[in-house]
This record gives structure tokens, sequence and C-alpha cells, in this order.
């Protein structure tokens, strides 16, 4: 069967700064963080954690009252990312000329509308109630997200949600990825979107003693991927789309390309729920090698999957390192998440968003905060400051709980 | 006999609060599918109702069609509680 090009036609994203796409790439390339400590008024020990949120989203201006009312938060993102990516592209959301009933939708969540559920929770066993909202099970329903897209923008063909921790949206965009270029679909729709702040989520976090230490002042420095100072992880929300669609296709309606996807990978250690094994991630990176047909020569950038936690940076490098060879000495690496937190189901479709943009504007996002490289994290060329560099194609890790991993390989376009 | 405005008053609120609907539009004869009350809508309605009134409504219950008739309805109900 023959195989078809996959261009990025469309990028979307509520964005942890506020602002629009441009505004978050130029940022993180000045290695700006976007982490802030959040306190809330809980009772009886409210949360008092390092967090990213998206400030100014409002989700009643943007998608509309009545539709933004039957919608847990996790879909208020991801449906205003949607909408986002699909303007970039230039895809209209009224009655199109042509038929979309084979478009698609790829969505990754790992918590799904946690906020509805816990807001249950509490009216059941805190307030007392015998009942909760009749809208509860469609607000906390995991594939919320993509059927709420689907029919917001009219597309007919598979919409389907992947939860797999923190690895979701890179295999729900690899799925995506597989549909365009096997020509079932023309267009796909996906991304991710997560909102972990619901109380009871974000102290099983705490419990699993991953976070980041810090306090109000430190806040923005917590997250320190491969730093010999790192403490842990930060949280964040967010929502994030891409458009990926057959090359012909784009090119026929005149469509920008950002970049091309050309690959993907995804494995399972199947060794450990929580303890990552770099045997896994390595068949994964040469998965998405192979199927990119691209070998470490040819890769330049690596956006790491980087949550700045003691166990995984390491096993990240030593992946990096087995499959790179010499070249690693080389390879350019940085874990962005030091800037926009980890977002969770939708980490994935941010970093590829960003990764992408790394390949349009030929300039590589730092490590911020990197300070010193830890030792055991050695051997690959950390990126500690933005700065332009030539980038023909570049890797986006994935690797969540459950020894699940994914890696994205994408390339730049030559104008 | 209870006053027809405090269950009026409640569809609007809840109409203005959770759809955006201007309260002038929320007239006896509107039909609700077109203030955009439609299936799920209807059923967070019936809940606010029983809610706020403490009453339980069967759920074999028919779906009143226009603002009137879900007024009558609720003033019914909440008459036969007392």
């Amino acid at each position: 069967m023959t195989q078809r090009r996959v261009a990025i036609t469309g990028l979307g994203l509520v964005s942890p700064f506020g602002g629009d796409l441009p505004d978050f790439f130029a940022r993180l390339l000045a290695g700006e963080s976007a982490v802030h400590f959040l306190q809330t008024d809980d009772v009886p020990r409210p949360l008092a954690i390092p967090f990213v949120s998206c400030p100014g989203f409002d989700a009643d201006a943007e998608l509309g009252k009545p539709l933004a009312g039957t919608m847990d938060r996790f879909a208020q993102l991801g449906t205003a990312a949607a909408y986002r990516a699909w303007q970039d592209a230039g895809l209209s959301r009224g009655q199109p000329a042509e038929s979309r009933e084979n478009w698609g939708v790829s969505w990754g969540t790992a918590l799904g509308g946690t906020l509805a559920y816990e807001k249950g929770y509490k009216e059941l066993w805190i307030k007392g109630r015998e009942r909760v909202s009749p809208l509860s099970v469609i607000l906390g329903m995991n594939n919320a997200a993509n059927a709420h897209i689907s029919i917001q923008l009219g597309l007919g063909g598979v919409s389907m949600s992947h939860t797999v921790a923190c690895a979701s949206s890179a295999i729900a965009i690899g799925e995506a990825f597989r549909r365009v270029r096997s020509g079932e679909a023309p267009v796909m729709l996906t991304g991710g979107s997560d909102v972990p702040q619901a109380y009871g989520v974000a102290r099983a976090w705490e419990a699993l003693r991953v976070m980041a230490n810090c306090d109000e002042k430190t806040a923005a420095q917590a997250c320190r991927p491969f730093s010999a100072e790192r403490t842990g992880l930060v949280l964040g929300e967010g929502g994030a789309a891409l458009v990926l669609e057959d090359w012909e296709h784009a090119v026929a309606r005149g469509a920008r390309i950002h970049g091309e996807m050309v690959g993907y990978g995804t494995t399972c250690d199947h060794s450990h729920l929580v303890r990552p094994d770099a045997a896994g991630q390595v068949r994964a990176l040469n998965m998405a090698l192979a199927d990119a047909g691209l070998t470490p020569a040819d890769i330049d950038y690596v956006n790491a999957h980087g949550t700045a936690t003691a166990e995984g940076d390491p096993v990240e490098i030593a992946a990096l390192r087995t499959v790179f060879g010499e070249a690693a000495a080389r390879l350019a690496v940085s874990g962005t998440k030091s800037m926009h937190g980890h977002q969770l189901g939708a980490a994935g479709a941010i970093e590829a968003i960003i990764t992408v943009l790394a390949l349009r504007e030929q300039a590589i996002p730092p490590t911020a905060h990197l300070g010193e490289p830890d030792p055991a994290c050695a051997g690959v060329d950390h990126v500690g400051s933005g700065r332009p560099q030539q980038l023909r194609a570049a890797l986006s890790n994935s690797f969540a709980f459950g020894g699940s991993n994914a890696v994205l390989a994408f390339r730049a376009v030559t104008p | 006999m209870l006053p027809t405005m405090d269950s009026l008053g409640l569809i609007r609120e809840f109409l203005h609060n959770r759809l955006g609907v201007p309260s002038e539009r929320v007239v006896a004869d509107a039909a609700l599918v077109s203030l955009g009350v439609d299936s799920l809508m209807m059923l967070e309605l019936m809940f606010e109702f029983e809610d706020r009134f403490g009453i339980t409504l069967s759920k074999d219950l028919k779906s009143p069609k226009t603002v009137g008739d879900m007024t009558a309805l609720m003033d019914r109900l909440r008459q036969a509680k007392g």
C-alpha cells in the first residue's frame, strides 16, 4: 500500500502564559517559566503546590455558554485548543464544500473529567445530598473532549480517546498519523488535554513523592529536568491540538505546512508500573526512527520527556546514549517541562507542538534552570539556554507510568 | 394557590445562568427547544426543580414542550406537595 506523506497544517494550544502560539514559543526560547505556587481554600488542608495554570482562559467566551456548560474543564481546554488549531489550518467550522465523513479525531487524556466526579463526591459525602447532577456522566467521561470536537467540527470519521498516562496524547498523535499516512483519513485533528487540579488527584500525586519541592518564592524554578539539583515534577493543566493532513490534500488547498510528521514508535517496558526501563525506551526510539526512514545521524534535537524525577531522567538519557551511540554527544536535548510543567495527558501534544516549532523556527528552547547537569544524565548536549540551530529532524519523547513509551518523529520543511 | 412567577422565575434564572437566554424570551408559549433546552438540559432543569422545591419527579414523566407546560407542571407538583 502506498504511504501518504503527512503534513502538519494546524497548531493550537491554550497557553500557560495566556498569550498566543508565537508568544508561547518566544517565552520558551527565552527560558521563561509559567510555574506558579498554587494555594487553594480546600479544608481541612489546602493545596500548596507548584502548578501551571491557563490564565485568562474563558470557556464561556471562547466556546459559548451553552456548550461550555456541558463540558468539564478538560474538554473545554481541549475543544478550545482544537478550535485554535483548526483556525490555524485555515479550515472552516461552518458547512464545508467537501465531505468530512472520513476526517477524524484522536485525543489523549490521562484523567478525563475528574473535576466533575470530584464535585459529585463532594455533593454526596460532604454536603450529604442523595443525588448528583444528571450531566455528571457526560462531563466526566474520558471521550468527552474528542466527542465534542467531532461534533463541533463536523467530523464523521473515527473519534477516539487514548488514556495512557503521560503518553496519552503522544500516542493519540501517533495513531492519528498512521490513519493519515495509510490514506484512511485525509485529515485528523489530534492532541490532548488534562486538568490535574482536582483535590484528590493532586493529593494522589503528592503521595507518590514525585512533586518538586518549593515555596512561593522558588516555584518558578521548581522543575529542573536533568539537573543535579532536581527535586521532582510540576503538574499543570492544558490543552493542545495539531491538524495532521495528507500532504497532497494540504498542498491542493494551499495550506501552510508547519512541518512533516514522519515516524512513530510505541512500546511497553513490560517490567514495572512506575520504574522506567531504558530497554523499552530504546525500542520505541528505534521503532520511530525506522518508521521515519531516518538514522540517529539525521536527528538534530530531542524534546525529552524529562519530568525532573530522580529515576526517570537518567533512564531517558541512558536510552538516548544507547540509540545514538557516538552521535549522542552532539545531540541537542531539552526538557521543556521546566517551563510549561507536566500536563499529563496533554504533555505529549504540547511538546509535539514545541518540537514542530523548533524545526520551523530553527531554534531550540532550553531546559530552564538546568544549572549543573546530573552526572547520571551526561552524554548528550543539554541545551541550557535557548539558541538558534540548524535542525533537519527531531524527536519528541513521552514515557508513561505503566511502562508505555511513545516517540514521535518530525522533519523540517524546506522553504 | 402558589404564585406562578416562582416557577417561571426559576426557569428564567436557570436558562439565563446555563444558556445565557434573556429573561424576556422565556414566556409561556415559547417552546423549550427553541430556547436551547435539549434532552440533556431538560434533565438538568428537572434536577434543579427537584432540588429547589424538594420534589421527586417520576422517571416516566413526559417532558413538557413549552415554558407554560413546564410552569404548570411545576406548580401542580408543588401544590400537591403542599
